[in-house]
């Protein structure tokens, strides 16, 4: 290896091979190699530098004079430090001095001022006499237009840049420095936009009279980070522009409005051609005017009576937050003035507007969702952990607090924090830790924008770029050369504290006052931390302080842990629809489960399973409830196996071998019934985690409920026998939605009971096994419904109801199975047989089962119905829907008998099944959905009108589960009030907010339903 | 409480209000009032004001719901027909009605406006119109002996009557509106006997639609005052016109009329045809909105100028939309005149559906059938079908049923809405199939 090689490495250059060749170019010959490579270790990528610095040197050799400076203390020859990081910081700036040698001087150690912070006001004057304008003047006007004024504003705005640019590098410290060059990239921003006018002025002028644009008052309003001075390097420079006229001017008579803001288009037109437009000298950054009332649509200029209407009558609230930035930047001063005067009062009352609650919901989830989609993880600003993270927080801290805290209302997210930490509303370890993150972040975005000047918020990954971006990040004093590792792993760590920071200063500082947490966090006034917990969406805000004080008091390992996690937690709650019955609910599983280490443990471990349980919490009446009473199902939730429902075959092994342990007695259904109340929470929970398709749900329900009638009825029939052979045996036939393994939670089982008396009984003893028969259908009803002691608590009993049986309530409980066959053939009505297409053993003897099936089947699916039967069954059909409906109810929303609900789906796909499926077997299926494929597959139904019941029949089921899911009470209504229809809305998968869009999809959606039902049920 | 409301309250302290009406509209646009003393404004401008909400649905109203009635404050309004001159004065303010927890009420007429201005605007545009509004003024509200209602003079088109009754109603009425802030473009005698007409001027098509609810009411209480009685109804008499409320439409992107195209043919831009065919393609499924009584088909197919066919022309006064003329270089009063809506219609849902067809027309970008350029009722039925000039619903029935079918309608109205109409419009034409009309008994009793 060569000493040039290890001198290379040394200096920190990555492309050796190349340098070397570089390094034999004629340019550099009679250079002091050492002192060169020396002078290029400076500089933060070498490689870069030495490129840079051959070019520069072939094509402007009077460079080469600026290599050196003599220390003006010891009159020793130094190398010039500022030159050389600004080639190993930035090809672009280098292109540019290449371009323009004679800019040069700029870093001429001999000429350098000291680096000092450029004065806004002398930046905007240089920038007006570069196109001919006199700074001075109230409406300069450059002498310059159109390519000369563009070249000559462009040239001088790089030239300051490559100024700014040079101070900033050789800030000691580039974080403490960074609000600094924001702001000075801001002001040089607007110098440009400045003379940009002044060049519009005299384009426009030349059109359409100088006279008459003399008149125009406009000034420019900077947006976004430009309002907020704290630029970047390279970045769309957001404004909005307003208009007046000056009434005094000689060339105002005879303007309209319209023609004000005419000529106003025309100046603002001009002005972003000026900076922007191809030319010889490329543009600077797009001007972007996109935040302006209307957007894109809207008016590129306007007065401020024209903003202040639209602003008092359309605005939406984003718009209001965007408003928190604006700051008058180019153009007539007195006239930005009066707009900022004019708009501040309405941002600051923005938090007292309709929806404010609503609209810093939806961006707390704006920054949550761009989390979930930022690509690769290599986003700055985007991503998790982001930039945009941290304005996020600021800015909604400062519209909660603004609002009654002045002090709180700064432009600038540094600034911004620094006020909030000082009145107390972020504590100041986190205040300090934001800061940090947050210059840091932006440090990392200004000098990867710095290289190619190139709009761009991703992270570099090749090597040597990261090499170079960790060492810009030590700053001109330190010695280190930091690996691409070592900045990999700190950003990263930056980004888990962002993201961490986020929940932490929002709700932090609300447990601080309710939990006397160290003297370092904020202390919030009750009344902050109540607006605070308001604007997440908790109502009884006092009640929910109240909570976190309970839970985070005392000092065990548990009231520890709450205090670490709630933060977070409060938030996940936030997200559900009831936060506060969440938090009540939480406090009471936490009191519950207390000590138990896998609780806490689950906690602190499983981030996935702790915010399963807010969403449960806050969104779930039902699963409350129940957790309430068996909290250990809380554990399930780290464990997505857990949420897997069981199979019947598994419940019904449990429940075997609990008959066996308790020798099939009384107190076996005890737990039976808690099976199936642990079943139940299981499928409630996995559904909510969505992991259960509505199908599922339905199945994994109607398994639960033919355990639980299984084992009801192997104890019903132990009792009953009591230990003599069996006279008869028992078949429980599911009926209606049951049968169709299509029940929701809270369904009732509807069911027909059948016996047949053991093969060989006396004809005298017939009698006496029907007694037995029907001793053995009560018990077994008893058994499911009868109060328990000690109670089951929060049990939703198992309703056993016979009421489709043949004669309906009038008719013996239960029959043998040839006293159905001998009803059936005499007496059987048109509505019996389509009862019994639903008809599914569930319970009791497998060929008793066979038989019954065998028995109804031609019954179910006759050779042909009699045209009288079919109209009776649309009769019995019309009636219902006149009679059925509660008194009072709105059919519109009544999804199971209201129009175009369950029952009319189902009765029109049994109508189809009555008529078809003797012919077609694959009609002969108690399941609603299948019968309707079928049906559509056989043309029966045509595909369009067979998805629209299709869509109706779910989106009606999905909202009776969602019904007892959210208030745990059956219901058959579409909820009206608007809270209850959010969270119905929320459960059918409607995104937070849509509670209207879901109402009206609804009730589009059954309409369009019923007039198929209506066509093909009734003709 | 912002600036409007701290307005308002002021305004009721300085000017001595003693009463302030609040106004809102049920499907078929009646006008629903409640009384406020001043003491309560303020409550309902930050609470609303709780009433029961079944009273919008219209008359066939079966649920009772809760809703809130909230003012705005941009509507408040002295009455001057009202109070004793400077003092005592009630006022009015229209109100949004609302859930009980703030949500814009789904069944609300104006909401429904407000929704289909909120969708223009989404796609870059401001709506305006421009009614001209036609009714009778008649001695009262009794008809006359022979069963015909009886006008207060006998004078025809624009004619001059010196000292007439309708000349000094139009002078107070005018005068009044001006008084309650509504412009009036120029009023003049129509066809009918007792028939006037007057043009509000243009205004955005919510402001409108609020202007013609207080329009009618004006007129109302002048011809009371005058003791006469006006009418809107759509067609009072057999062999006179009927009233109808021919609006004109335009709409703005930005500052620039959307519809004005210099050099194309009539000046009428792409956006321009395309919301006129959206019109003339939805009109048969919107009629029921547009002419929402038994008594509106009585106009439409009872000859002279009301249009019945789906047609549309430039200057044809036969036409169901007409392309006005307008003087060179005024490219900003481009517009499309609509012919077929009468003075009874609610305007909120009318405007609606009818920017909401022609936002629809834009939206899928129809087709405009060719201008009609001769006299359509003039073509035979053969001709008429050839030419594509459908029919508008010969009855209220026919109306209802072809309303049933449409899917725009409920996207427009809202599903609630949309149901509530129906239900109500389809009640009506139940209790006049009841009816044995007089027309009956002449016809029928001696003969038969």
């Amino acid at each position: 290896m060569s000493s040039l090689t290890r001198t290379l490495i040394s200096r920190g250059f990555s492309d050796l091979e190349n340098c070397e060749r570089f390094l034999g170019f004629s340019e550099l010959a009679d250079l002091d190699q050492t002192q060169l490579l020396d002078a290029l270790a400076i500089a933060d990528n070498p490689d870069m530098a030495l490129q840079s610095l051959v070019r520069l040197l072939s094509r402007a050799p009077q460079t080469r004079s600026l290599l050196t400076c003599v220390d003006p203390d010891t009159g020793r020859t130094l190398s010039n430090a500022h030159l050389f990081r600004l080639l190993g910081a930035s090809e672009s700036l280098a292109d540019f001095l290449m371009r323009h040698p004679e800019h040069l001087e700029v870093v001429d150690p001999a000429l350098m001022g000291r680096p000092a912070a450029a004065d806004p006001e002398v930046l905007r004057a240089s920038l007006l006499r570069s196109v001919g304008a006199e700074p001075t003047a109230e409406r300069a006007v450059a002498q310059m237009s159109k390519s000369q004024g563009r070249i000559a504003l462009r040239t001088m705005y790089r030239r300051h840049l490559c100024e700014l640019a040079l101070r900033d590098l050789a800030a000691p410290s580039p974080q403490a420095a960074m609000p600094q060059a924001g702001a000075e990239l801001a002001d040089l921003a607007a110098a440009a936009l400045e003379a940009a006018l002044a060049v519009a002025r005299n384009e426009v002028g030349a059109a359409l009279g100088a006279e008459k644009v003399a008149a125009v008052r406009l000034s420019v309003v900077g947006m976004g980070k430009c309002g907020a001075r704290e630029l970047n390097y390279i970045s769309d420079v957001d404004v909005m522009y307003v208009v007046a006229l000056d009434e005094q001017a000689a060339g105002a008579q005879g303007i309209d409005e319209s023609e004000l803001v005419r000529v106003g288009n025309a100046l603002a037109g001009a002005l972003s051609r000026t900076i922007y437009a191809s030319e010889r000298e490329p543009g600077l950054w797009e001007v972007d005017a996109n935040l302006r009332p209307e957007g894109k649509d809207g008016p590129l200029v306007r007065t401020l009576e024209s903003y202040l209407a639209y602003y008092h009558r359309w605005a939406q609230s984003w718009e209001f937050q965007a408003l928190l930035k604006a700051r008058t930047i180019a153009g007539d001063r007195a006239l930005g003035a009066d707009f900022e005067n004019a708009v501040e009062p309405l941002i600051w009352n923005s938090s007292e507007r309709d929806g404010f609650v609503e609209s810093v919901q939806a961006m707390r989830r704006r920054v949550t969702a761009s989390i979930r989609d930022a690509d690769a993880g290599r986003q700055i600003k985007l991503g998790k952990g982001g930039l945009r993270d941290v304005e996020f927080s600021v800015q909604l801290l400062q519209l909660v607090h603004g609002k009654t805290d002045p002090s709180v209302r700064l432009r600038a997210t540094t600034a911004a924090i620094e006020a909030l930490t000082h009145a107390g509303y972020i504590g100041r370890t986190d205040a300090a830790l934001l800061l940090n993150h947050y210059t840091y972040l932006r440090v990392l975005e200004h000098r990867i924008q710095l290289v190619h000047m190139r709009r761009t918020h991703t992270m570099p990954t090749a090597p040597e770029q990261l090499r170079a971006l960790a060492r810009s990040l030590e700053g001109p004093l330190s010695m280190k050369r930091p690996s691409a590792d070592s900045l990999e792993a700190n950003w990263s760590k930056v980004k888990r504290s962002v993201s961490s920071l986020h929940e932490q200063i929002f709700y932090r500082p609300i447990l601080a006052t309710a939990a006397n947490l160290s003297a370092e966090d904020a202390a919030l006034t009750t009344d902050a931390a109540r607006a605070r917990l308001a604007a997440l969406g908790y109502r009884d805000t006092a009640g929910a302080v109240r909570h976190i004080e309970a839970l985070t008091a005392g000092v065990s390992r548990r009231a520890a842990l709450q205090r670490q996690l709630l933060p977070v937690l409060l938030g996940w709650l936030a997200n559900g629809v009831d936060p506060d019955a969440g938090l009540l609910a939480f406090r009471r599983v936490s009191d519950a489960l207390g000590t138990s280490h896998w609780y806490l443990g689950m906690l602190r471990d499983h981030q996935a399973a702790a915010e399963r349980l807010c969403h449960l919490l806050s969104s779930s009446r039902l699963v409350s409830d129940l957790l309430e009473v068996s909290p250990e199902a809380t554990a399930w939730l780290g464990n997505s196996k857990e949420l897997v429902p069981q199979s019947f075959e598994s419940q019904w092994s449990e429940i075997q071998s609990t008959l066996s342990r308790h020798g099939g007695d009384a107190g076996a259904i005890r737990l039976i019934r808690l099976l199936r109340q642990r079943e139940i929470l299981r499928i409630g929970i996995a559904d909510s985690c969505g992991l259960l398709r509505q199908d599922a749900v339905s199945r994994a329900l109607s398994d639960v409920d033919r355990a639980a009638v299984l084992g009801a009825l192997l104890v019903a029939e132990n009792e009953i026998y009591a230990g003599t052979p069996p006279l008869t045996r028992v078949l429980v036939v599911a009926m209606g939605r049951q049968g169709g393994q299509e029940i929701g939670y809270g369904s009732d089982a509807d069911v027909l009971f059948v016996h047949r008396p053991v093969d060989g009984l006396a004809q005298d003893r017939m009698g006496e096994a029907t007694q037995q028969a029907k001793a053995i259908v009560q018990r077994l009803t008893t058994l499911l419904t009868a109060p328990l002691k000690p109670a089951i608590q929060a049990e939703r009993v198992l309703t056993v109801d016979a009421g489709l049986r043949p004669e309906g309530r009038n008719g013996p409980l239960v029959r043998s199975l040839e006293a159905y066959r001998e009803y059936y053939s005499r007496w059987s009505s048109a509505w019996e047989a389509q009862a019994l297409l639903r008809a599914l053993p569930m319970a009791g003897s497998d060929v008793l089962a066979r038989d019954f099936i065998s028995m109804v089947n031609p019954i179910r699916y006759p050779q042909s119905v009699p045209e009288i039967n079919l109209r009776e069954i649309k009769r019995i059909k019309a009636r219902m829907e006149s009679e059925r409906l509660p008194r009072g109810a709105d059919p519109a929303r009544h999804v199971k008998l209201g129009r175009g609900g369950l029952s009319d789906v189902e009765w029109l796909v049994q109508l189809l099944q009555l008529q078809h499926a003797h012919a077609h077997p694959e009609l002969r299926t108690t399941r609603t959905i299948a019968a309707l494929h079928a049906a559509t597959a056989l043309g029966l139904v045509d595909g369009d009108d067979s998805e629209t019941l299709e869509a109706a029949w779910r989106l009606a089921g999905k909202i009776r589960n969602a019904n007892v899911m959210w208030t745990g009470k059956n219901s058959d209504l579409l909820p009206s009030a608007r809270h209850d229809l959010e969270a119905v809305a929320r459960w059918c998968g409607y995104e937070p907010g849509n509670a209207a869009a879901f109402e009206e999809h609804y009730l589009g959606l059954t309409r369009r339903a019923r007039a198929v039902f209506e066509r093909l049920f009734y003709g | 409480m912002n600036r409007q409301q701290e307005f308002v309250l002021r305004t009721i302290e300085e000017r001595d209000v003693r009463f302030v009406r609040l106004w809102f509209t049920d499907v078929v646009g009646s006008l629903k009032s409640v009384a406020l003393a001043p003491a309560e404004v303020e409550g309902a401008f930050e609470e609303g004001l709780g009433f029961d909400g079944s009273a919008i649905e219209g008359l066939a109203r079966i649920f009772e719901s809760d809703m809130l009635a909230q003012p705005d404050p941009s509507t408040f309004q002295i009455l001057p027909w009202r109070g004793n001159g400077k003092t005592e004065q009630t006022s009015r303010m229209f109100c949004d009605v609302l859930t009980p927890d703030g949500e814009p009420s789904a069944a609300d007429p104006r909401n429904v406006l407000k929704r289909t201005l909120a969708k223009a605007a989404d796609m870059g545009f401001t709506c305006y119109t421009h009614p001209e509004i036609e009714f009778y003024l008649l001695k009262s509200d009794r008809p006359g002996p022979d069963g015909i209602p009886v006008p207060v003079d006998q004078a025809g088109y624009f004619d001059h009557v010196p000292g007439g009754v309708a000349q000094d109603f139009r002078r107070t009425a005018v005068t009044m509106l001006e008084d309650v802030g509504i412009s009036v473009e120029f009023s003049h005698h129509e066809g009918g006997p007792g028939q006037n007409e007057i043009d509000l001027r243009y205004a955005d098509a919510l402001q409108t639609a609020d202007n013609i609810m207080t329009f009618r009411t004006v007129i109302r209480e002048v011809a009371i005052q005058q003791g006469t009685y006006a009418t809107f109804m759509p067609k009072p008499f057999s062999d006179h016109p009927g009233s109808g409320m021919h609006t004109h439409f335009s709409l703005f992107e930005g500052d620039s009329n959307a519809f004005h195209e210099p050099g194309a043919e009539y000046q009428l831009s792409k956006t321009a045809r395309q919301f006129m065919a959206g019109i003339l393609k939805h009109a048969p499924e919107f009629t029921a909105v547009t002419n929402q009584f038994v008594n509106s088909y009585k106009r439409l197919w009872g000859g002279g100028e009301a249009p019945s066919y789906v047609s549309w022309g430039h200057n044809n006064r036969s036409a169901l939309m007409r392309v006005p003329l307008y003087k060179p270089g005024k490219g900003q009063a481009a517009r499309l005149e609509y012919r077929g809506i009468d003075s009874a219609a609610n305007p909120y849902l009318a405007y609606a559906v009818l920017l909401g067809a022609g936002l629809k027309g834009i939206e899928e970008g129809y087709e405009l059938p060719p201008a009609a350029v001769e006299d359509i009722s003039a073509l035979t039925s053969a001709e008429r079908r050839l030419m594509g000039h459908d029919p508008l619903p010969s009855s209220l029935h026919d109306a209802v049923r072809q309303m049933e079918e449409s899917e725009l309608m409920p996207e427009i109205l809202g599903e609630q809405v949309f149901e509530n109409f129906l239900r109500n419009k389809r009640s009506e034409w139940q209790e006049y199939r009841l009816q044995v009309t007089p027309y009956e008994i002449n016809r029928y009793l001696g003969v038969l």
